[in-house]
Order: structure tokens, then C-alpha cells, then sequence
């Protein structure tokens, strides 16, 4: 991997440390004066390329799988022929115009609520610290179904899950005095808001007529069945930004998962990472809600798993963004075939899988809160 | 442990900062802990700040850390405000070797050390020459090498301790915080790195400044001894000089007696023991071993 560089003699071999390989620029820095740097200089983790090949490799498959299942069953061959326009007109149309939607929206959602908790869990230094758990998704919910079920706002359900979303964790570091510490508390407060907001759902839908409470039914459960394209769209666009965000962070993340005061000690500047951090951990889930509803049990599971095959090292941002789109298109398809023709929302799979791993987790003798 | 002894190039020599207090006032939230320190941190030295539980040692340092900030006063680096310089630029002049040090399991003692890097490093020079040799620098200094591979928790308490130090001196700056580096150490891992700041010192020059619980240990590895009680600095100056049986008593509320080690000249307390909250009761410097005093 090494660029070829002719190397000083008197110099020591530039070597990468263990566990990466180094990617380096023929720099000027070799015979002029001391500490004049290389062009440049990449570490790329060895471990983290080969799990997340693996991880793209299996969500190809769960993608073939998912494009070509249904009431007209598709082979992996049909699938990819219709994906560039070939074969059958018919195989075109349910691949590139029925399922291929659906597909992208479980992607970018499962990728988003899982990078978003991933985010999340890291700044706070609590695994249980997702977006779902500190009440986010129920309050983006409760404003999306305000919309849906008329209460004489015009706006779009989706823009109203994304402020939804904002207020909660606005309200939640409202009440524990945004001082960033105190993860504990500000836990404690969001899950109060969500619960506040929860009960604000339920009401709404009690009051109206029963075709609105249908319309609004996907919202509170999470479906993939009623995204709105646009929703969709959004997502899409912000997600490969947020990814990128992400990972500018990703050393000062590492380093605060260490501890504040040696993260000061090197220079980072705290205030300013978990202030980024969380906004974008909170826009995410907003965008996520807006198109698939309130599936935040992915935003704890895809980074757990995404950390257990990282053996709990680093900060795995890229594959918990990949556990998560795996996690969420698997239950899709396990929610859409299980009982076909009837269809299980994805929220409720999630949930049954979901709910017993938390449950597991919480009850297991070694569970630390740190993640 | 007496392998410190490995001649360092002298580039590695760094210029001197200037570290200072001004007017300092310090505490959590509404506690004044500290209210208006002055203090100047002789260069090039180890100081020491010692005081009974509580006096405010740990705040004053983690002020001079800027992992508290001050509510009034100001630290200077250099003459500037720390609080306005930028986080890497201050790093660059800083190491801070904070009391609480738990890492992530699964790291490797190099893992840890590369991590003091960090203010040296960006998104295009991830791991430059010079990153390459402050590490093995550090884990040289440490006395770590051959062990670059082994995970922390395999360590013994000492050597743990000296990959974290190890990790600030990769940080590659004049000087250097440590908040109580031997709590938590038994004898001989105490000695293990109070040797290695003896040697950072030395070797490296650099500029010291630890908070130490122990006086004993403060007086015979400190250049300079910076006494403090309830939040204001008794006394500074040479540990030989300033360490008197009054001062002793004045931040212990301990009575003794004060020889030079007839080894290494550093001062002895002997015949310790409690004075009496009643002053009538105070025994005037009981001639006897103190074991009826406890």
C-alpha cells in the first residue's frame, strides 16, 4: 500500500503501526530541515475495511433479496438485469418502480438512526443514550401526526418530524441545563419528553376521525410502507454529508471516549464536537423519522453489533451506519414475507427482535454503560 | 529501574514556557474553592503543590490544565490567556496527565501513546516521520519498549501509569501536568515513576508541575514545593528551605520533627502526631514515639 518514496538512510523506516496500513504522498521532507512534513499521510485501519467490505457485501445481498421478493418472486439475475433497465418491461416496473423505493428508504433511514445513535451514544458515553430511547422519535412522531391528523398546520408531515425532533432535544437540554455533563440526567429528562409526547400522539389520534387515525397510523409505529419521496430524497442527500461530518470526528470521539480531561489535554475542543455531534445525531433521526416513522430500536442495535465486531474498539461510525441499513432492510423483509399477504410494519419487527437484545443487554452480568 | 539513562539529542531540548496564575479564582459552580492565587511556575523544574485534603491542589492544577475554568483570574501561557488561545496551539506548549485515567479495553500500550499525537496531526498527516519517532521516543523514555503491543489492562499498576505518561510525552511539549501520577501505586511503583519525571526533567528539561499527597515524596523528587491550604498558597521555594515542623503543622495540624535523609539530603519527617483540637490538650513536641497519640 506503501507509495513508493526513496527513503533516507539516515532516517527510520516510515512504518504505519499495528493494525493499519499507511498511505503516504512523496512529500519534501526528507534532507531539509527537521519536522518539515510529507505531502500527507492516511492510516487506514485494516480491521475496519475488512468488516465493512464484509458488511457491504451483505447488504448487496440483502438488497437483491429484498428487490426481488413479493407477490412476483424475482431471481438475483432478474433483479440486477432490471436494475439496468434490461429484461422484462414487467421485472423493470416492480424492481426500478415498486421496490427499489422502498429499498433506498430502508438504507438511508437504518443507516441514519443507526449513525445517529452511534453519535449519540459516543458523547454521552452511554450505550443506552439513543435518539430513540431519549424520546426523540416520539416527540418527531407526535408533530408529524399533528400534521397528518389536521390540527390546522398546512406543513408537511416530514418538516414537522425534523422540528419535532429539534424541540425534543432542545426541551430535554433545556431542562438539564445544557451543560453537556450530566448524561444521566439529560437521559432521564428525554425520556419524560417522550413519554410527554407518546401520550400527545395517543390523544390526537382518540380525538379524530378514524380515516385520519388511519393516515396516521404508519407514523407511529414505523413503517417503510408510507414514505413520502421527498422525505426520502432529503434523507438521501444529508446522509452521505452527515456521514462525512461524522467522521471528521471520529479522532476526537475516540479521544472522549477515553475521558474529557485528556481529550482537553490533547486539544480538542469539547464543547464544540458534542455541540456538532448532536445536531447531527438530531437531524438524522428527524430526517429518518420523517420518512420511515419510529423505528429507534435500530439506533440501538446497529451500533451494538457494529462495536461487537469492532471488538469494542474505536468509534465505528461507518459500520454502524451499515449495521443499521442491514438491521432495518432484513426486518422489512422479514415483516413483508412472514405473514404475506399481510404486511408487518417494520417497527413492530424491529421491536419483537429488538426488545428482548435491550432486555438481554440490560440483564447481562458485564454490561457496562460506557459504549 | 535505572535505565533512564539513555542520552537524548539535544533538539528534544525545548524552549522554556512560561506558565502563570493570575488572580486566579477557581471552584464548581457557585463553591469558590481558590480565590485570587498568584502564582509563577519555575521553568525547566518539577514543582510540587501540596496540602491537606481539600486545600485546593487538584483545582489550581486543573486550572493550569484549562479542564476547569477559572471564575476570575486568569492562567497565562506564555503571557497569554489559555482560555483564548486555541485548543491544539496550547496542547502544543501542554501535556495534562490527568488523576482519573481509564482507557477503553483493548488498547494497546502504542494505541495509548499515539493518541498524544493528536495535537500534531490532521485530516492529511495522519501519521507523519515525526509522529513516528515522538512515540517511539516516548515509549523509549517510559522504559516501555517491547511492550508497544500489550494491551493496558495486562500491565501492572506502575507501568500502566508510565504508558500514560509515556502518551503525554509523545504529546512532545515543554511542559507537562501530572494530577497525583502515584495515587493508587504501591511503593515500589511509585518510586517506578517518580524516577521517570526525575528523568523527563532532566533529560528532556522539561517543565513539571504535579500534585503530590504524599509530602515525603514531594520533598525528595520536587525542585519546587508549593504549599497550599484552603485555597491560598502558604509557601513556595526549595523543599529543603520551605519544609519547617510550623508548616508541617499549619497544613496537616500535625506535630514533628524535620531531618535531612542522611542519604539523599531530601527533609525527613520525624516523630509524627496528631495535635490535639484543644489547645490545651496540645502535647508540647512529646519526646516519646507517638504510638499513644493515635
Amino acid at each position: 500500500m506503501d507509495a513508493a518514496r526513496p527513503l533516507d538512510q539516515s532516517q527510520p523506516l516510515h512504518r504505519p503501526p499495528a493494525g493499519f496500513w499507511l498511505w503516504r504522498s512523496s512529500g519534501t521532507s526528507n534532507g531539509t530541515s527537521d519536522g518539515t512534513r510529507p505531502g500527507y499521510s492516511l492510516l487506514i485501519p485494516k480491521r475496519a475495511v475488512i468488516i465493512n467490505s464484509l458488511l457491504i457485501l451483505l447488504l448487496l445481498i440483502v438488497v437483491t433479496l429484498s428487490l426481488g421478493s413479493g407477490s412476483v418472486s424475482l431471481s438475483p439475475a432478474e433483479v440486477w438485469q432490471a436494475l439496468w433497465h434490461q429484461g422484462p418491461a414487467i421485472n423493470q416496473l416492480v424492481v426500478n418502480e415498486l421496490r427499489l423505493q422502498r429499498v433506498l428508504a430502508g438504507l438511508t433511514t437504518g443507516a441514519a438512526f443507526a449513525l445517529s445513535g452511534c453519535l449519540m451514544q459516543t458523547l454521552s458515553r452511554n450505550r443506552l443514550a439513543t435518539p430513540g430511547i431519549i424520546g426523540i422519535d416520539n416527540s418527531a412522531t407526535a408533530f408529524a401526526v399533528a400534521s397528518v391528523t389536521g390540527t390546522g398546520l398546512s406543513l408537511a408531515p416530514s418538516s414537522m418530524a425534523l422540528a419535532g425532533a429539534a424541540t425534543a432535544c432542545a426541551l430535554a437540554f433545556g431542562l438539564t441545563g445544557a451543560s453537556g455533563r450530566g448524561g444521566y440526567r439529560f437521559i432521564v429528562a428525554g425520556i419524560g419528553i417522550g413519554a410527554i409526547a407518546g401520550a400527545m400522539t395517543q390523544f390526537m389520534l382518540s380525538r379524530v376521525a378514524i380515516d385520519d387515525a388511519n393516515a396516521a397510523f404508519p407514523w407511529t409505529v414505523g413503517s417503510l410502507n408510507a414514505r413520502s419521496p421527498e422525505a426520502t430524497a432529503a434523507l438521501a442527500a444529508c446522509l452521505p454529508l452527515a456521514l462525512a461530518l461524522s467522521l471528521r470526528m471520529t479522532r476526537a470521539l475516540q479521544l472522549m471516549q477515553v475521558s474529557d480531561a485528556v481529550s482537553i489535554g490533547l486539544g480538542i475542543n469539547l464543547k464544540q464536537v458534542r455541540r456538532n455531534g448532536l445536531i447531527l445525531s438530531v437531524l438524522l433521526t428527524g430526517l429518518a423519522v420523517a420518512v420511515a416513522g419510529p423505528v429507534g430500536l435500530v439506533a440501538l442495535l446497529g451500533p451494538e453489533v457494529a462495536r461487537g465486531l469492532y471488538r469494542h474498539k474505536g468509534v465505528p461510525l461507518v459500520a454502524s451506519a451499515l449495521c443499521g441499513a442491514l438491521i432495518m432492510l432484513a426486518a422489512d423483509l422479514t415483516g413483508r414475507l412472514i405473514l404475506a399477504p399481510l404486511e408487518i410494519p417494520v417497527g413492530i419487527v424491529t421491536a419483537v427482535v429488538g426488545s428482548p437484545y435491550l432486555l438481554w443487554m440490560l440483564l447481562n452480568p458485564s454490561f457496562k454503560n460506557t459504549p | 529501574m535505572n535505565s533512564f539513562n539513555r542520552a537524548i539529542p539535544t533538539e528534544h531540548i525545548h524552549p522554556a514556557v512560561e506558565l502563570e496564575a493570575r488572580q486566579l479564582v477557581a471552584g464548581h459552580g457557585d463553591k469558590v474553592i481558590i480565590d485570587g492565587l498568584d502564582l509563577n511556575l519555575p521553568t525547566g523544574k518539577i514543582t510540587a503543590i501540596v496540602g491537606p485534603n481539600g486545600c485546593g491542589k487538584s483545582t489550581l492544577l486543573n486550572s493550569l490544565a484549562r479542564t476547569l475554568k477559572p471564575l476570575g483570574g486568569s492562567i497565562l501561557l506564555d503571557g497569554q490567556d489559555i482560555h483564548r488561545l486555541p485548543g491544539r496551539d496550547v496542547a502544543r506548549k501542554l501535556a495534562l496527565l490527568p488523576q482519573e485515567t481509564s482507557a477503553p479495553e483493548g488498547m494497546s500500550v502504542e494505541d495509548l501513546v499515539r493518541f498524544g499525537r493528536q495535537p500534531h496531526q490532521s485530516w492529511l498527516s495522519q501519521w507523519s516521520p515525526d509522529d513516528q519517532r515522538a512515540v517511539k521516543r516516548a515509549i523509549k523514555a517510559a522504559d516501555l519498549t517491547g511492550m508497544e503491543n500489550r494491551m493496558l489492562e495486562e500491565l501492572s499498576g506502575g507501568q500502566r501509569q508510565r504508558a500514560w505518561i509515556a502518551m503525554a510525552v509523545a504529546q512532545d511539549t515543554p511542559s507537562l501536568l501530572l494530577d497525583e501520577p502515584t495515587s493508587a501505586l504501591d511503593l515500589g511503583h511509585q518510586l517506578e515513576v517518580f524516577e521517570l519525571i526525575r528523568h523527563l526533567s532532566a533529560d528532556h528539561g522539561k517543565t513539571i508541575v504535579m500534585v503530590v499527597h504524599d509530602l515525603l515524596s514531594a520533598c525528595r523528587f520536587a525542585d519546587h514545593l508549593v504549599a497550599m491550604h484552603d485555597g491560598r498558597l502558604i509557601t513556595q521555594g526549595a523543599p529543603g528551605q520551605v519544609l519547617t515542623p510550623e508548616l508541617v503543622h499549619q497544613l496537616y495540624g500535625v506535630h514533628c520533627d524535620i531531618l535531612p535523609d542522611p542519604v539523599t539530603g531530601s527533609p525527613m519527617l520525624i516523630n509524627m502526631h496528631r495535635a490535639s483540637k484543644n489547645p490545651r490538650q496540645a502535647p508540647a513536641k512529646a519526646p516519646i514515639s507517638g504510638d499513644n497519640d493515635e
